[in-house]
């Protein structure tokens, strides 16, 4: 049976086009980090009836469009075209999904855009604040691992593997086709069967080997060197849950009352009191298994220190301490009212839907989430963060110029567990020789 | 004009306590399906109301008239720092409360300054609409300038100029650029402003530049959203018609001769590799040419099947990225060109592939096939930009501001339509020309100046 989602609107003459797969980069194996993304984008990259360039050109001439993201534990194909063009485009669409061609020259084209991206990813310090997030945070788990891959594990990619790869997880028996805009229901599901058909048949990779991270223990500090720096990078985390925890909803809204809005308390006392950092802000991730919560900021330099000190100890407070009913009754008027923003599209509309079968999340995750939030006390705000977050085990990663803020952050820091410094392009050998 | 609203208004007209209160309805213009309407009050506001009911939401947007254009040498980053202040304290509201009574509700806010304008953008759930209107008009008329605000906010900016530029390597070969390209226009500084000029401001600075540009004869409201036209038009006319109309001063701009000799400068940043960026000088907005040279620019660097694409990312791999830009200024401003080398190529390598496809465009027709994909690239961009009430505030704020034509997104498209495959040769050879282009070299910090083979 075909899993088909649909959101109509006659808004504009658009239409657009998802399909989700049931796997994503934590089945790549040891050594192929990349693999999975590399397959997808693989699919931009010609069929069995046409170049990579043909294919390019035959979308912009029907002004269509069309990426495949992968992340963790989600692969989907995006595509969005003119409606006047849909019939053409849904034939473009069923031939990329269904006859990749894998030619050893668009591989190896790709695999060189690939390292390029990985070189040029060093010029944006937030990258790399993120990447070292992920390292320090979910060490020894799949979360850890690099979805682009490295230079090393990229080598290892042949136009065979990929192939192999793209016929076991690009399966109909784990898709999900969800349109919005322009097309009636039964147009959709016309062409849902119509890709279905298109697609290898198999067994469908399983997720129950992934588990819960354990997260970084005790406070460990990275910091990520690079030259001439008059600002920093900051990202501090902790673990949070899953959405399936009865308290996840309580936790979101802790986790905006903390950091999730204009004049939460992070915003209040990093930016409107001192001045310190353009944004603060807090998100808890949401996987299908515990993921984290992240608090991001960007001081000056010679803020740095003192700016991770204010965060560390405003985030003890919060989870020692908990929130109060005015905060939370303030974020719960928040939270519902601007609810309409996240659904205000066809296309938002069906990714809520979307996401509820990428991620497994409950089958009422979204339906109850307004509910849930009206329900949400300060007390059950207070003990989800108390529960789920610790304030000892964090990692905590800056990104600026080591011999500048090293010794302040140690300085305004006791009690750190783990110091590393590590070079921004620490990986640059293993780019160059790998 | 549609003979109900006309009714609307005078029956609203008759209430008001006085003359500054009064609406006059200029028209309707179609903005897609819909009619778009225009009105004027009587202290010279423009309001701009497009009635659209896909969600239970309303986008409020506040378009001044005033960006970096209008500052002085010595005084940059004003207009932008501004935006930042108008989020803090007013007569009737303690710092922070503005933000504060939005979220409540369930608002999105922002704000943004250019070179051209600032706006400031509210969108509510359709029930709160009557909240944007009392902020807005509120912070119109009784913004609070003091010292606190003004030393925090600059602290902010600060910050905010070290993220996009002095730790950004395009933000910093960006400035560069229109610093080079423009020697008398106010496109020389940037919009953030430098770092001097804004750590100097003073609360007197901020008093003179608000009594001068924030006056509704300066500014022009856009709502899109699911309201009642009667209920916008009542709200509006009540919180906004006793704020006084300003004096606006005159624009003083001093032009730029045309640029008769190419200008390079080279940049050196902790980078793996050499970027370019060419900046040709460009037409304005309302230029007719700015349309053609938009098509062409799809040409060029329009996905990957354009021709620079093909060429230098495919056949000899000499760049990483590329992209070009034709910038929507009101006075003429830059075509601009960005290109990330593929190590060890250089700069070298990157303008000599441009500038081969540019000579070509300057000889050959390009195809019809190239011109059918380079439009139905734009206009797909230009529906993605509708998505939401507020994708469509923006656009209609956005046009109207700078060309004074709210439909300007619709008649972009149209004129795209008619672009002939004789008019971008025509393009190429007006505006793409060496010697009146500028030239960013960012090169990575250890490599020697000889490797620079501009």
């Amino acid at each position: 049976m075909t899993r088909v989602l649909h959101e109509p609107s006659r808004a504009l003459p658009l239409v657009n086009l998802v399909v989700a797969f049931g796997t994503g980069a934590f089945f790549d194996p040891p050594g192929q980090e990349g693999l999975s993304r590399f397959t997808g984008r693989m699919l931009r990259r010609g069929t069995r009836a046409r170049s990579a360039r043909e294919l390019e050109a035959a979308l912009d001439r029907l002004g269509g469009e069309l990426s495949v993201e992968v992340s963790a534990t989600t692969t989907t194909l995006h595509a969005q075209v003119i409606r006047r063009n849909l019939g053409p485009f849904v034939d473009l669409v069923a031939e990329v999904l269904g006859s990749p061609a894998f030619a050893p020259d668009e591989v190896e084209r790709l695999r060189k855009k690939v390292l390029a991206e990985l070189v040029e990813a060093r010029d944006n310090d937030r990258h790399l604040a993120q990447v070292a997030f992920r390292a320090a945070m979910f060490e020894g788990h799949p979360f850890g691992r690099t979805a682009q891959g490295r230079a090393r594990t990229l080598a290892s990619l042949t136009p065979e593997s990929l192939e192999a790869h793209y016929a076991r997880h690009y399966l109909r028996e784990t898709a999900t086709f969800g349109f919005a805009g322009d097309l009636s229901g039964q147009e959709a599901a016309a062409i849902a069967e119509r890709l279905s058909a298109a697609l290898p048949s198999g067994a469908p990779p399983s997720f129950d080997a992934l588990q819960d991270p354990p997260g970084p223990r005790g406070r460990r500090l990275v910091i990520v060197d690079k030259p001439e720096r008059t600002q920093t990078q900051i990202l501090i985390g902790a673990l949070g849950t899953s959405g399936h925890d009865p308290d996840h909803v309580p936790l979101l809204v802790a986790t905006a009352i903390f950091g999730g809005t204009f004049t939460s308390r992070l915003m209040r006392e990093v930016r409107s009191k001192r001045g310190w950092s353009y944004g603060a802000s807090a998100r808890l991730s949401v996987e299908r298994v515990r993921h984290a919560l992240a608090v991001w900021t960007f001081p000056a330099a010679t803020d740095a220190a003192k700016c991770v000190a204010l965060e560390l100890d405003l985030f003890e407070r919060f989870v020692e301490l908990g929130v109060t009913p005015r905060e939370t009754s303030f974020v719960r008027n928040y939270l519902v009212r601007s609810h309409a923003f996240e659904i205000d599209t066809p296309t938002k509309r069906l990714h809520q839907a979307l996401d509820t079968h990428t991620l497994a999340l409950p089958a009422d995750y979204h339906t109850s989430y307004l509910e849930r939030v009206r329900a949400t006390t300060a007390e059950a705000a207070s003990a989800a963060a108390r529960a789920r977050l610790s304030t000892r085990d964090l990692a905590i990663v800056v990104v600026g110029t080591a011999s500048a803020i090293e010794g302040e952050l140690r300085a305004a820091l006791p009690g750190l567990d783990e110091v590393r410094v590590v070079p921004f392009d620490a990986d640059a050998d293993a780019d160059q020789h790998g | 004009m549609d003979k109900r609203i006309l009714a609307t208004i005078s029956a609203l007209n008759a209430r008001a306590p006085s003359p500054a209160h009064r609406w006059t309805y200029e028209g309707d213009v179609p903005f897609g399906a819909d009619p778009l309407r225009a009105f004027t009050l009587g202290n010279g506001l423009r309001l701009l109301l497009l009635v659209d009911r896909q969600a239970p939401t309303v986008s409020y947007f506040t378009w001044f008239r005033v960006g970096s254009r209008h500052e002085r040498p010595g005084k940059t980053g004003l207009a932008h720092l501004f935006e930042h202040l108008m989020f803090n304290e007013t007569e009737h509201l303690r710092a922070g409360q503005f933000d504060r009574r939005l979220e409540e509700s369930g608002a999105e806010s922002n704000a943004a300054t250019w070179l051209d304008w600032t706006y400031y953008y509210e969108s509510l759930p359709k029930d709160r609409f009557g909240l944007a209107v009392s902020l807005e008009s509120e912070r119109m008329a009784h913004l609070v300038l003091r010292e606190p605000q003004v030393a925090s906010e600059k602290d902010v900016v600060a910050n905010e100029r070290r993220y996009r530029v002095e730790d950004d390597v395009e933000g910093a070969a960006n400035e560069l650029l229109y610093k080079t390209a423009f020697d008398r226009h106010p496109y020389h500084w940037p919009t953030i402003g430098w770092m001097d000029d804004i750590m100097g401001f003073t609360p007197a600075d901020c008093e003179a530049f608000y009594a001068s540009y924030y006056a509704p004869n300066n500014a022009t409201l856009v709502v899109v959203g699911d309201v009642s036209e009667r209920a916008v038009l009542e709200k509006i006319g009540r919180a906004y018609g006793g704020i006084p109309r300003g004096v606006v001063p005159e624009e003083d701009t001093l032009p730029d001769p045309p640029q008769t000799e190419a200008r390079e400068v080279v940049l050196r940043r902790p980078t793996a590799t050499t970027k370019v960026l060419v900046g040709y000088r460009g037409p304005a907005l309302g230029d007719s040419e700015h349309t053609v040279l938009c098509v062409l620019n799809e040409v060029l660097f329009g996905g990957r099947a354009s021709r620079l694409y093909e060429r230098m990312v495919v056949e000899t791999e000499v760049a990483t990225e590329l992209r070009g830009w034709v910038s929507t200024f009101r006075d003429p401003g830059l075509y601009e060109v960005f290109l990330t080398a593929r190590a060890p190529h250089g700069s070298g390598e990157l303008l000599r592939d441009l500038d081969a496809e540019i000579a070509h465009l300057k000889e050959e027709l390009v195809t019809e096939d190239e011109l059918e994909r380079a439009k139905a690239r734009l206009e797909l961009g230009l529906l993605q930009s509708l998505d939401t009430a507020a994708g469509k505030a923006e656009q209609i704020g956005f046009y109207d501001t700078v060309l004074g034509d709210p439909r300007g997104a619709f008649a972009k498209l149209e004129a795209y339509r008619r672009v002939t495959r004789g008019q971008v040769r025509t393009a190429a050879r007006r505006w793409l020309g060496a010697a009146s282009r500028t030239i960013v070299t960012v090169l990575p910090q250890a490599t020697e100046s000889a490797a620079v083979t501009a």
